[in-house]
């Protein structure tokens, strides 16, 4: 829970960042059709941190989110997951990095059509070489931890777009992985029901995830601990709320209509 | 614990619920990859199954007895013969006078306490409800324990009185009796009971009936003596029970007497090379099958095979494609939770997996189950029964892994292409247009070089049909490698076209991918079916060229070659009865000896009569020196004369004097029937002259013009053989009779000498009926034909008919089967292109409909898209199929050319040059380039929906 000013939050000391992005730019195409995607972009994800991107449409914030998770490479600068720089990392190494270390959530469509809830969850984790057994015992504990365990055996056109995306979030937490990297995953849901599929988005950060959280509704940026806004590829400002408020989300996660302090302020 | 193969578990549970999900695109690829593995494993145990066990082939042979026992017919003088008694030869060597003739008593060769069963086979001429059939007749008391699983009972009961017998069903069949008629055979009046039906287990298609042994054969063979006509012709064997097993010393003691022995004990339990004498002689070792024969005939299996999966490959491949594209958006999904390269390969290629093996599964269980409901089907086209139910589980699960390898195969460049897709452009659905392989065009290129350099070689420099064949095949894989950067070429037409077929074409030539494997399964389809077409056109010219008419167009003759001539009589009636005949012209053979013998029979008191050729009317390449017999004549002159000598009319159709039916004994009206219009034929014919259609038998030699044929009678023919091999003349009166010559241009197809009855009679030759020569007032019909062909063979003769309608082509049939299967192809390999095309094509179409174009601009895209595929197979196909067949003609021609030069060299008249025109089957390919991609593009305008579904969604 980081709390500072700064954006080395005060347990630095004691805590190494999971995800470090430093001076990351991209740029698409070249000459003419020449786009700065991002420019120099420096940000750390702590553990236990959950962090939101804000920011109008082409602003960078997808861009930020497919490079730090390794499905797209920048132009310059460094990707740093759990101490391995994955930008000199050949494919297969980053396939094993999200196999291993980092978990996306996308706006819908997350789960495969062919697979159960357990076996989605399990997907990551098999792919990896686990036992089909004990990679589905270990998708289960998730979904029950998370309250899903009844949706184990369905398929997902059989769950409710907010249950897609719970199940969505346990898959990319399963194993070791703590790493979240959630695209708009409340863009396709309507707002109570995205508030509950945030709700389980910080409880696992507050259980030691770190979380990036693309949005562009100030409502759900109010779960996160700190609000990075970005215009034109680059940080325009930063704001971390207060630990009182961060105390409150914590007591009241789940309570709709809920404002995140100092939000008008924050918007650009 | 981390091991692969969980990977793939995921990915195998992914395809198969995909599979599930896909009912339609995966039953299709199913089928096809199914439909050979069907056929494949039922033709497997249907083979298996007809291929008996020694137990069951003795069973069949000898039934329940330890031996069957004949005579070898050498008088008794001892004999040498291989373990299963297929063959024998005497122990001392007759190299000049043969080995003895006569009898022999099998039951001095049999051990003491044996009992013993006599099987006696013949033949007669059985009436049946349409008329008469050969027949074999079987004498053995088939209701013996001893006989038992010789003769399997199917109805009624074995005979148990002389007048009682069973008929095998097949006899029953063609025969029209039923268990429980009468039966009677010609010439002989006594009257038999059916009292039963049995089949022979090995020969489901024989026609015997059996009697009691002494019921019919010795009584039939009196009375047939008496009317001075030949028997049932029997021969006996004895199947013996000997308590014990009758072993191969046994056996060898027999042999000693003369009689041969197949012993149950010995074909169980073959004694070794060693104990075998008769496998010193020189020819009698163990005989192997040909193995090179069995690697030709494997290769060509093998190449068929191989073809027939790279075809399955080619038209399932897209369907993948199509499978694969539909799921990108899960792919991604997959790579974005770490699924690596090998993974998404992995989900493809087990979609694959999936389909084949399901295709194995139901393949190989649905051979089985329609080989088991065909049984009897089966059996009746084998012509024998099932030993038993053979079926081979590892053969089966061999043919079963053809499909799993054709499924995974057909997979595999989806898979590799999907897994190449970056993640992020399958997750937001943005499409990518791939560079096409490099690699691949060079390998084709290279393959096609190769492959043409070979084929080129093959037909100009020698004349290896073999080496024409394997180039084009190589070059023809070539060109279906090429076909990525081939169909790249089209795009260039793309300009010129309106919008509907622009968009088809630019889409197809950007997604070669897709396109690729369609247009080269339509290309590989094409290109044999014009290869095969333009070889069998051809063919076909070639042999109209050639053809040789037997008589002027629209005649008929119909010739008995039995002794006695007693069915020419109801033959030339039924003929007359079914032919539309205007002139019928009765012909009889002059007979030399006895008149029972059948023409070209050399057996006892059977002589031949023989045209003399006047010595200066010899060919000089073949008349014997009688000073030097053993040389050769031809010898004696160069290269250049031989060649010149072949073409001498006297050398013509390889000299003349061969003995046989070129003298006909018949009027005028032979002369009308066979086109010959001349007057002054007719009036020598009925002065007594002999009319003569090659004047190399008459000793004036002169066109037009009278002169003497001579007719060697020839009784004694051993004499005649033994005078002929050392080069004197041969013994026998000759007959001399007046002779007209026809002019040289008379055709006589294949008579040379006609002579009136009259004339015959005259000089006291003996003649009997041989048939009749027809005209028709017009050519008979295909049904009148078939009527005639059905009526003779119930007269029970052995008939020689043949209707003259000139060249008759064979192919049509075969040609139009295959554009056909070549059509379906291309519509099915197009129609799964375009049915990719329009999965691909969802946004541009919306996007199309956003700017403003009709609803019907879908219909027409997808028919465009679907003409596109069809026609560049269908172009390139053609151009790779005619190549091949021009070079196989050409280097036929070489071939054939150079064994016609040979021929000439050695003197022989080769008969016309070879003849090796290059015919294209415009009609094959009129259908294939216009009809078949119309009927395509239109069928695939047909099924499209004018309206696709306005939001459909990409993950699904």
């Amino acid at each position: 829970m980081s709390v500072s000013t700064s954006p080395q939050p005060h347990e630095a000391s004691q805590k190494r960042p999971v995800l470090q992005l430093k001076d990351l730019t991209r740029v698409h195409g070249s000459g003419a059709t020449e786009v700065h995607a991002l420019r120099g972009i420096n940000l750390d994800v702590f553990p236990g941190e959950l962090v939101a991107v804000m920011g109008p449409s082409g602003s960078g914030k997808s861009t930020l989110l497919t490079i730090a998770g390794g499905l797209d490479m920048p132009t310059s600068g460094q990707v740093i997951v759990e101490d391995t720089d994955i930008t000199h990392a050949n494919r297969k190494k980053l396939a094993a990095l999200r196999r291993r270390s980092i978990g996306y959530v996308f706006q819908d469509y997350n789960l495969i059509p062919a697979l159960t809830a357990a076996e989605n969850v399990s997907l990551p984790r098999e792919l990896d070489g686990v036992s089909a057994r004990k990679a589905r015992v270990e998708a289960v504990a998730a979904l029950e931890e998370m309250d899903l365990g009844q949706l184990a055996d369905r398929f997902p056109d059989e769950m409710s777009g907010g249950q897609q995306q719970r199940v969505a979030i346990a898959r990319a937490l399963v194993g070791e992985r703590r790493l979240v990297l959630a695209d708009e995953p409340t863009g396709a849901l309507d707002s109570e029901t995205g508030e509950s599929v945030l709700a389980l988005l910080r409880s696992r950060c507050d259980e030691g995830a770190a979380g990036i959280l693309v949005t562009h509704e100030p409502r759900f940026a109010a779960w996160a601990d700190r609000v990075v806004f970005l215009r034109d590829g680059a940080v325009v400002d930063q704001t971390v709320r207060s630990q009182a408020d961060s105390l409150l989300s914590g007591a009241a996660a789940g309570v709709s209509g809920r404002d995140g302090s100092g939000q008008g302020a924050n918007e650009l | 614990m981390k091991t692969w193969y969980h990977s793939w578990r995921a990915a195998i549970r992914i395809a198969r619920r995909d599979a599930w999900r896909a009912k339609g695109r995966s039953s299709l690829v199913l089928a096809m990859i199914a439909l050979p593995i069907v056929g494949v494993s039922a033709a497997d145990v249907t083979l298996r199954s007809s291929e008996l066990s020694t137990e069951q082939r003795i069973e069949r042979t000898l039934g329940a007895a330890d031996a069957q026992l004949s005579d070898s017919g050498m008088n008794g003088v001892p004999i040498l013969q291989p373990p299963d008694g297929e063959g024998y030869t005497t122990v001392e060597e007759f190299e000049n006078s043969g080995p003895p003739e006569g009898k022999t008593d099998i039951r001095k060769a049999l051990p003491a306490g044996s009992t013993m069963l006599s099987d006696t086979e013949g033949n007669a001429k059985l009436r049946t409800t349409h008329g008469l059939l050969a027949t074999e007749v079987r004498e053995l008391k088939a209701s013996d324990p001893i006989a038992k699983g010789i003769m399997a009972l199917t109805q009624g009961r074995f005979p148990q009185k002389s007048d009682e017998v069973a008929a095998t069903t097949h006899f029953l069949k063609e025969s029209g009796h039923k268990v429980g008629a009468k039966l009677t055979a010609r010439g002989f009046d006594r009257e038999y009971r059916i009292v039963g039906a049995y089949e022979l287990p090995s020969s489901l298609k024989t026609n015997q009936v059996n009697f009691l042994p002494g019921a019919f054969l010795a009584p039939y063979d009196k009375v047939a003596e008496k009317a001075g006509q030949r028997g049932g012709g029997a021969s006996t064997t004895y199947l013996v029970d000997t308590k014990s097993s009758f072993t191969w010393n046994m056996v060898q003691q027999a042999n000693t007497k003369g009689v041969v022995v197949k012993s149950r004990a010995v074909l169980l339990d073959p004694p070794p090379k060693s104990e075998v004498p008769i496998y010193e002689r020189s020819g009698w070792g163990s005989f192997e099958t040909s193995s090179a024969g069995q690697a030709a005939a494997l290769a060509a299996a093998a190449t068929v095979v191989g073809l027939a999966i790279l075809e399955i490959c080619l038209l399932a491949g897209p369907a993948f494609a199509v499978g694969a594209r539909r799921s990108r958006r899960q792919l991604g999904l997959v790579g974005a939770n770490g699924g690596a390269r090998s993974h998404i390969r992995a989900i493809v290629l087990a979609g694959g997996l999936v389909i084949g093996v399901a295709a194995a599964v139901i393949g190989t269980v649905l051979g089985l189950l329609l080989t088991l409901a065909l049984q009897s089907t089966l059996e009746g086209w084998m012509g024998q029964r099932f030993g038993s139910l053979d079926i081979r589980p590892l053969e089966l699960l061999g043919i079963a892994l053809l499909a799993v390898f054709t499924g995974v195969m057909a997979a595999l460049v989806p898979a590799i292409t999907s897994s190449r897709q970056s993640v992020l452009a399958s997750l937001t659905g943005r499409r990518g247009v791939r560079k096409s392989s490099r690699v691949l065009p060079v390998i084709g290129l290279v393959a096609i070089l190769l492959g043409g350099t070979i084929a080129l070689y093959g037909s100009t420099k020698s004349d290896q049909i073999v080496l024409v064949g394997a180039g084009s095949g190589l070059a023809e894989l070539g060109i279906i490698a090429l076909t990525p950067a081939l169909v790249g070429l089209f795009g260039r037409f793309g300009r010129f076209l309106p919008l509907s077929p622009r968009l088809a074409l630019r889409d197809a030539v950007r997604n070669r991918g897709r396109t690729a494997p369609a247009v080269a399964a339509v290309l590989a389809a094409v290109a044999g079916t014009v290869a095969v077409a333009t070889y069998a056109a051809s063919d076909d010219a070639k042999f109209k060229a050639e053809y040789h008419a037997q008589l002027p167009h629209g005649a008929a003759y119909v010739q008995v070659h039995e002794g006695g001539g007693r069915d020419v009589p109801s033959v030339r009636a039924t003929v007359a009865k079914h032919l539309p005949v205007a002139v019928q012209a009765d012909v009889d053979r002059i007979v030399v000896g006895d008149t029972n013998c059948s023409l070209y029979s050399y057996g006892k008191g059977c002589g031949y009569y023989e045209v003399v050729v006047p010595p200066a009317h010899e060919c000089p390449l073949w008349k014997a020196d009688p000073a030097n017999p053993e040389s050769t004549p031809a010898d004696k002159y160069t290269k250049a004369e031989r060649r010149k000598l072949s073409q001498d009319w006297r050398c013509k159709d390889g000299g003349a004097g061969a003995p046989g039916e070129n003298v006909m004994v018949g009027d005028g009206k032979l002369l009308t029937v066979l086109g010959i219009n001349d007057p002054a034929a007719e009036k020598a014919l009925s002065e007594g002259k002999i009319v003569s259609l090659d004047r190399r038998y008459v000793d004036s030699g002169k066109a037009g013009a009278g002169g003497k044929v001579g007719i060697r009678l020839i009784s004694d023919t051993e004499a005649a053989e033994k005078a002929q091999q050392e080069g004197k003349k041969v013994p026998g009166e000759i007959k001399s009779f007046d002779a007209y010559q026809m002019p040289e241009s008379t055709k006589g197809y294949g008579v040379s000498l006609i002579v009136a009855p009259a004339t015959v009679k005259a000089a006291a030759l003996k003649t009997i009926p041989l048939g009749a020569y027809y005209s028709t007032e017009k050519m008979p019909s295909s049904e009148q034909a078939q009527r005639l062909d059905g009526q003779l063979d119930k007269t029970g003769a052995e008939v020689n008919l043949h209707i003259e309608r000139g060249y008759v082509s064979r192919n049509n049939i075969v040609l139009l089967a295959l554009t056909i299967f070549a059509g379906l192809i291309t519509i099915g390999a197009a129609g799964i292109a375009t049915g990719l095309a329009q999965a691909d094509a969802e946004a541009d179409l919306k996007t199309l409909a956003a700017v403003g174009a009709p609803p019907r601009v879908r219909r027409t895209l997808s028919g465009f898209q679907c003409g596109v595929v069809a026609v560049m197979g269908v172009v390139l196909g053609s151009a790779a199929g005619i190549l091949p067949a021009i070079g196989l003609r050409m280097a036929e021609e070489r071939q054939q050319t150079k064994w016609y030069q040979d021929a000439l060299d050695q003197g022989y008249d080769p008969g016309t040059a070879p003849y090796f025109p290059l015919v294209l089957p415009w009609e094959t390919f009129l259908l294939l380039l216009i009809a078949v991609p119309l009927g395509a593009a239109l069928l695939a305008a047909l099924v499209t929906r004018s309206r696709g579904a306005l939001a459909r969604r990409e993950a699904t």
